[in-house]
């Protein structure tokens, strides 16, 4: 029977933290377009999300997992207790902060927006797919529909009423997206006849809603190959009248659903568009071929949507382990381990779940402090562009956040695995069953380094796009801005060895990328997939390090006003220990990765497919 | 209906472990304030009394939140009034300087005030669990009372059903308004309370409603009105003084029995539970 309790864990203290004092958020609000925020409304708002989380969508973790989703006469059943919950969120206006006003939201600062993801994500990874992808579908409507098209599906789709997914990929086509081959031919109507297959896809069907609009990316007849020739159209599950309701089915089909290493609460369908010819579709926009670019433009914001998927589920594996090291007594104190009869003592008192405890801490604030990072300069864009900011200001923070977008999905995904595997190997045996949430949150997390691109397509993404993105300066720009901290806090007393660790990080991720340059330049250019993801980790790795660190110079700031009774001394405490840790224990690894990409190993490259092994 | 809530802040009682009693005081600093959960069934009773319990609920009636403390309690009232209450006041004075009986002094010029058909009340403060104020504030206006109200059903010509749970079964009160209510924990469940307007077997949600996203950032723009405690209770101090505080004792450890036949001879010699 599967457990009907919140396990969620959250520390509330440090989204104050990151929102307020690292990223101060409050200096964009009461002027445009964020004129009705403060620091009190924002507060209120994440102290909701956080209850919601913890009274409806934590309780369904456990459920969604074990009882997973069922295909049956057709339909996807979701698990027990979904419809209510995601009935309660819509009610109470849950999904409507990020939205713009237009459509009856709020037009929250993304800084803010995150944290309610991560509040909603943490408790329920699975069922918030639901949601998510709806809205990412509905942008993509806002964004690139006709008026008569966003004016249809847009405030439905926000609202909950109908679903949206994201189909792209095919049976053949799932990193080569370009090789889809649905196909959509223009009907007398202007609307198009759509067929074809698609796999894995999110959210493909479900009981959730009374229509789902699929964006289904495909091509139209004498379009080029590739990527090139695809177009996006709005398929609706069922057709609809002009006011919405309901007429009757569009022709798509849910051929199965697969099942699953986590997630099981979140559907995932195949599905199949025009088996009898009778599915139609609606070009999104006005012109063909568009699809992959208005694609991409979202898929942007969904890639920092799942980075915060990583770290909403690492964070609560991280305080689940910590809970747990708390209350489980095993063995004596190392002090005492000759004597038999010393007490038994709390494993938080043994020095390897000690490291355990801070390797993860680390990990998890520094995640989200990258995330809050390009949320900010996302908001700080924003913000500039309706005050009047300049040009050279603007396309610096959009700059950041473009070189922030791969750091913020592979290395928060690629982490989340093993911090929740950290989170396990701290529980013991006691983790490894369903007793404890921390098994199911290493599951779910898996898929997180899969979808929405690869990790290593993020990696590529890095080192082919974005370090050469604007000819180079904003990858620069970064590297000043790391500069000018060392520089600044290089004599600090406390933290002089760690800013010197920070340096020579910065030092070896700079010369690396020098190093790529003359790669590309000899046209060697397989050398660059062989290490592109070890230099994402670098990069990551580099500017967690300064994040954290520069939280550890606030965290100093801020404790001279207090004495050691209060608690939020034991907070910046924390702080300070997380950002040497790092410094001291991680950022020596990426100067040791400098060196071993500088040996420039081909051997994945020279070995023999026949050599691999003899079966 | 016009209804008056009055709520209070207490310390997250979640946070119970950071809370450091000294001699002559309980030390706040760095504290996290909630409403008492007490009032917080209170204002959703009070919103069940005052809609049509429909779902699209429609308000048929007025709330209005009172709290007394300093400028930071502002949080609790606007909490309140993203909840879905219309109005609040907030009467200034520090928590040291309170007692039960000013408190309900305070109150009773409010109510004299406002006038509201009902006042509704938590049935104790989790804090100092002195379960005071309502029964004093009853005895001040001399209105109709009950306690522990567990179900709250508003009739035909305006009079209320009370539910009170009591040892071994259920009191039913009929009160004539205006009246004063405390109530208890199932008072929020789906079918304790039902207004004049509700739909018989209409079933809420379990539980204190959520505020909506939308509400928060609307209710900064509800009124709030501030009052000196001054005159609302002229020449009232505070009657109580504290003397010691003292944190409970540490738990001891368990024992581990070897059988069930030491443990009921445990539970019968030593702690003489048989």
């Amino acid at each position: 029977m599967a457990h009907t309790v919140n396990r969620y864990k959250a520390d509330i203290r440090e989204f104050h933290f990151v929102l307020f004092e690292q990223f101060k958020i409050q200096e964009l609000f009461g002027k445009a377009p964020f004129d009705d925020w403060s620091e009190e409304v924002a507060v209120a708002i994440i102290d909701e999300v956080h209850r919601f989380g913890t009274e409806v969508l934590g309780p369904l973790n456990a459920v969604g997992d074990e009882q997973g989703c069922r295909l049956e006469n057709g339909q996807v059943l979701t698990p027990d207790g979904f419809k209510e919950a995601w009935q309660k969120m819509y009610e109470a206006g849950f999904k409507s902060l990020s939205i713009s006003p237009e459509f009856g939201g709020q037009g929250a600062p993304t800084g803010l927006s995150a944290i309610t993801t991560e509040l909603s994500s943490g408790p329920n990874t699975a069922f918030e797919m639901y949601p998510g992808l709806t809205i990412g579908a509905a942008e993509l409507i806002e964004a690139f529909g006709t008026e008569e098209q966003r004016e249809h599906y847009c405030g439905r789709m926000f609202g909950g009423t109908w679903g949206g997914t994201m189909c792209l990929t095919e049976a053949q086509a799932g990193s080569d997206v370009g090789e889809a081959s649905t196909t959509a031919v223009k009907n007398a109507d202007g609307s198009y006849a759509i067929k074809g297959s698609k796999i894995f896809i999110s959210g493909g069907d479900q009981d959730l809603t009374e229509n789902i609009i699929h964006m289904v990316l495909a091509r139209t007849p004498g379009a080029p190959k590739g990527t090139k020739g695809l177009s996006l159209f709005i398929v609706p599950k069922h057709r609809t009248d002009a006011e919405g309701n309901v007429t009757g089915p569009n022709d798509v089909s849910v051929s199965a659903i697969e099942h699953k290493m986590g997630i099981n609460g979140s559907s995932t369908c195949q599905l199949a568009f025009g088996d009898n010819d009778a599915c139609i579709g609606y070009l999104l926009g006005t012109e063909e071929t568009r699809g992959m670019r208005q694609m991409f433009q979202m898929m942007n914001y969904a890639r920092v949507g799942v980075g915060l998927q990583g770290l909403a589920v690492a964070s609560t594996a991280y305080l689940n382990a910590l809970e747990y090291a708390k209350e489980r007594k095993q063995g004596p104190s190392v002090r005492n381990f000759k004597s038999a009869d010393a007490p038994r003592v709390p494993i938080i008192e043994h020095p390897d779940v000690r490291r355990m405890l801070l390797d993860m801490k680390a990990r998890v604030e520094g995640i989200r402090a990258l995330i809050a990072k390009g949320a900010s300069h996302l908001d700080r864009a924003n913000s500039l562009k309706h005050t009047g900011g300049s040009e050279s200001e603007i396309s610096y923070h959009e700059g950041q956040l473009e070189l922030m977008t791969p750091l913020i999905k592979a290395y928060s995904s690629d982490q989340a695995f093993r911090i929740c595997e950290t989170a396990i190997q701290v529980h013991g045996g006691a983790g490894y069953t369903r007793d404890f949430p921390v098994e199911q949150y290493c599951r779910d997390s898996k898929i997180f380094s899969i979808y929405e691109g690869t990790n290593h397509i993020q990696a590529l993404d890095l080192v082919a796009r974005k370090l050469n993105l604007g000819g180079g300066q904003y990858a620069m720009a970064l590297l000043q801005d790391i500069g000018k901290f060392v520089e600044k806090h290089q004599a600090s007393e406390v933290f002089r060895k760690s800013i010197g660790k920070l340096s020579e990080a910065h030092g070896a991720v700079s010369s690396t990328a020098m190093q790529f340059m003359t790669w590309f330049q000899a046209g060697e250019m397989e050398r660059v997939p062989l290490v592109a993801n070890r230099f994402l980790k670098m990069m990551s790795e580099m500017v967690i390090g300064w994040l954290l660190l520069d939280a550890a110079m606030i965290a100093c700031e801020r404790q001279e006003a207090l004495d050691q009774e209060h608690p939020d001394w034991s907070f910046y405490e924390g702080k300070k220990h997380a950002a040497r840790y790092f410094a001291l224990n991680v950022l020596p690894e990426v100067v040791a990765s400098a060196e071993t990409i500088k040996l420039g190993d081909r051997s994945p490259l020279d070995i023999p497919d026949a050599a691999f092994a003899t079966v | 209906m016009k209804i008056l809530v009055a709520i209070k802040r207490v310390a997250d009682p979640d946070n119970a472990n950071k809370v450091k009693p000294t001699a002559d005081k309980v030390d706040t600093t760095g504290l996290e304030w909630k409403p008492n959960p007490f009032d917080e069934y209170a204002l959703e009773t009070a919103l069940r009394l005052t809609e049509n319990g429909k779902n699209n609920k429609v308000r048929q009636g007025e709330v209005v939140v009172v709290t007394i403390g300093n400028k930071d309690t502002e949080t609790q009232l606007r909490s309140a009034l993203a909840t879905g209450a219309d109005r609040a006041i907030r009467v200034e004075a520090e928590d040291t300087d309170l007692d039960g009986r000013l408190v309900a002094a305070a109150l009773k010029s409010v109510v004299d005030a406002e006038k509201p058909d009902l006042v509704l009340l938590g049935k104790q403060v989790v804090d100092g669990d002195s379960n005071s104020v309502g029964q004093m504030l009853a005895q001040l206006l001399d209105y109709p009372m009950a306690t522990f109200a567990a179900t709250i059903q508003e009739e035909a010509d305006g009079r209320l059903l009370v539910g009170r749970e009591v040892d071994g079964g259920v009191l039913s009160l009929r009160l004539t308004t205006p009246a004063i209510i405390t109530v208890d924990l199932r008072v929020v469940a789906p079918t304790s309370v039902y207004s004049k307007h509700t739909d018989a077997g209409f079933k809420y949600s379990d539980g204190v409603r959520f505020a909506a996203l939308p509400a928060i950032m609307k209710a900064k723009k509800k009124p709030l009105d501030v009052k000196a405690l001054a005159d609302l209770a002229p020449g009232k101090t505070n009657g109580s003084s504290y003397f010691r505080f003292e944190a409970p004792p540490a738990r001891a450890a368990g024992v581990k029995v070897p059988d069930v036949a030491t443990l009921v001879n445990k539970l019968a010699t030593e702690a003489k539970a048989l």
